[in-house]
């Protein structure tokens, strides 16, 4: 089993070797990104049945946990971990003068992404994660224009503050139990993390990781980067990265915080989230900003979700996780050509039919219309919402409703508009095959899975369930106690 | 005093004086400097979770068991935390360079409402006007009358 490791380690070597590699051959270069990329997703694919029955932990260098450090393995780490593989390799940079360095950026992401879904260990964590926040401020600035490093900056600035605040609430959990191993600290969280100081720190870690989860308060960099990244760069901190962040904020959340408290300031937070979300993206009048906004509006629903207690609300998150994870790539892929005013897409479905029709496809599953996959998750939301018997959880189920109807405004009057007679003055150019290729795929994935969201929702019930088992956790890593 | 809470004391207010300069200050390199602060503050905060006074480094030499030893655990682990500090804040400076040759400000809000700005140009979008929104500056006049 101990393979899985290669996830992790294969991107990272490759990726620093890709400058020794380029001097000796380019041509080798730049097929050698993807094909590693490949190599780890089968890697991955090739584990998944094992992880069904069980989580796997791997110790590494086989020092026993809680002394050494240990990856663990369960459906929904190897499914984020796939996701950042896969989602890497769909949105591999594309020709350009700068293809060595978005090469190795690309690598370091799939790589430290792919560490940060499988760690165990909180100071990893950090480490990847930081890791993570550096590849992407490469890629967000790889424009190179001044405007993208500003952007960027501003960005670097939310996100070092993000940083520091994660980790003195590491440093507050380290404080309470001395052991920093997630199978440890959910042994001894009961006892040791349920108090103010365990709550502190929670918010702490909670607003940290929550800046590239886009969470309400630290969200500010969202569209200014995503208006100035590639857009490709911004489907992949939208749709992959974003989630990565969510993975770890709600394993800590199961694992490390059993206190009513964390709930409810998750639950407020991604309320508030939701609203300002899609006030702003209705608002937009550039086609990035709005797929910006509409971002953190549904990153707001999950936050919203996964503050549900127990298995269901782990469901119902994961379920929007998912649904987004396909989506938001596909729409900032076809943004590629379509970025900029949103008035420049008028009568645009004359020449480019297929895409037009594939945004429609996307934007009536974001909305949640029936029988779309996001209409079933987003139902799912609401059910286990209302089935709280709480008014705030009753407000982020009015909430999430008033921002439905928003966005189908929103995404309705964008859609109308490609189907209006005079078309702009200047249309945007046709999509280059690649990308169109890639938003086909995942819209026909999201089409598939209108007719087999039954085997698909069972599937995600049992890795929410086994997600959401704390003492599955525990007894797989089954840490030594210390003296 | 206890040292503790003077140790405590100093990292909580280096992490209340990185927030408030982040927060509060507009030019770029105090901006970048509070992160240095707020940083220092967490590593601080870090290394006092597990700080006993006297005690000595865990290693021992010559058979002899020191009595209170020190966790060796945050102290790896701070080390870690700077170089990644450091390596943030070189590349913030850097960043703030190339946006200073570009744009020469390094006031926050002036970039902020620049890089707004250069988003709406890009995208060709016309800026937001609105029937509450205070009226356009007065251009300067075609013709000065006397004329020059």
């Amino acid at each position: 089993m101990n393979e899985l490791v290669l996830m992790v380690a294969l991107p990272l070597l490759t990726a620093f070797l890709l400058p020794v590699i380029d001097r000796l051959s380019s041509l080798a270069a730049r097929w050698i990104g993807p094909l590693v990329l490949l190599l780890t997703a089968i890697i991955g694919l090739s584990a998944w049945s094992q992880t069904g029955s069980g989580a796997i932990t791997i110790e590494l260098g086989n020092f026993r946990p809680p002394l050494g450090i240990d990856l663990y393995v369960d459906q929904l780490a190897l499914l984020f971990a796939l996701a950042v593989t896969l989602g890497t390799l769909l949105l591999w940079p594309a020709e350009g003068e700068q293809r060595l360095r978005q090469s190795t950026l690309a690598l370091l992401l799939a790589g430290s992404g792919s560490g940060l879904a499988l760690s165990g260990d909180l100071f990893n964590i950090y480490v990847l994660y930081e890791l993570i926040a550096v590849v992407s401020y490469g890629l967000a600035a790889s424009r190179g224009t001044a405007a993208g490093q500003a952007a960027t900056l501003r960005y670097l600035i939310v996100s070092a503050f993000g940083a520091a605040l994660a980790l003195a609430g590491i440093a507050l959990v380290y404080q309470a139990t001395g052991t920093l191993n997630l199978a440890q600290l959910a042994q001894l969280a009961p006892t040791q993390l349920n108090n103010g100081q365990g709550l502190a720190a929670f918010v702490l870690m909670l607003v940290g990781f929550g800046v590239k989860a886009e969470l309400f308060p630290v969200n500010t960099w969202v569209p200014e980067v995503y208006a100035t990244a590639p857009a490709r760069v911004a489907g992949l901190l939208a749709g992959v990265v974003s989630k990565l962040a969510l993975l770890i904020i709600v394993r800590l959340l199961i694992l490390l915080f059993p206190q009513p408290e964390a709930l409810t300031v998750m639950l407020v937070l991604g309320i508030l989230g939701v609203l300002t979300g899609e006030l702003a993206a209705w608002r937009a009048r550039d086609f990035n900003r709005m797929l910006a906004f509409s971002s953190i509006g549904q990153l707001g629903i999950m936050f919203i979700a996964f503050s549900i207690p127990g298995k269901a609300g782990v469901f119902a998150g994961l379920a929007v996780a998912l649904h987004h994870l396909v989506v938001k790539p596909a729409l900032f892929l076809l943004a590629q050509r379509w970025g900029g005013s949103l008035e420049h897409l008028a009568g645009v479905a004359k020449g480019s039919p297929l895409a037009a029709a594939l945004f429609i496809l996307l934007a009536l599953s974001l909305i949640g219309v029936p029988p779309l996959p996001g209409f079933w998750a987003k139902l799912l939301v609401m059910i286990h919402l209302l089935e709280q018997q709480s008014s705030l959880y009753a407000l982020g189920a009015w909430i999430i409703m008033a921002g439905a109807a928003l966005e189908a405004n929103y995404l309705f009057r964008v859609a109308s508009s490609f189907y209006r007679r005079e078309a702009a003055a200047t249309p945007p150019a046709a999509h280059r095959t690649g990308d169109l290729a890639g938003a086909s795929l995942l819209g026909a994935a999201l089409a598939a899975a209108v007719f087999l969201i039954v085997p698909l929702a069972d599937r995600i019930e049992a890795m929410a369930g086994q997600a959401a088992d704390r003492d599955h956790y525990i007894q797989t890593v089954n840490p030594e106690p210390l003296p | 005093m206890d040292t503790i809470i003077i140790l405590y004391t100093g990292a909580f207010g280096l992490i209340f004086i990185g927030i408030a300069g982040i927060v509060l200050s507009r030019h770029l390199v105090r901006i970048i400097f509070a992160i240095g602060l707020l940083e220092a503050g967490a590593n601080l905060l870090l290394l006092l979770a597990t700080w006993r006074d006297g005690a000595s480094a865990p290693i021992i030499v010559g058979g002899r068991v020191p009595a209170l030893m020190a966790d060796p655990v945050p102290q790896a682990l701070v080390l870690t935390a700077i170089v990644i500090g450091v390596g943030i804040l070189a590349l913030a400076l850097s960043l703030a360079l190339r946006v200073q040759h570009a744009w020469g400000t390094l006031d926050m809000r002036a970039i902020r409402l620049r890089l707004e700005e250069e988003i709406d140009d890009a995208a060709g979008i016309e800026p937001p006007t609105s029937a509450d929104a205070p009226a356009p500056r007065p251009t300067a006049p075609a013709t000065r009358e006397g004329g020059a």
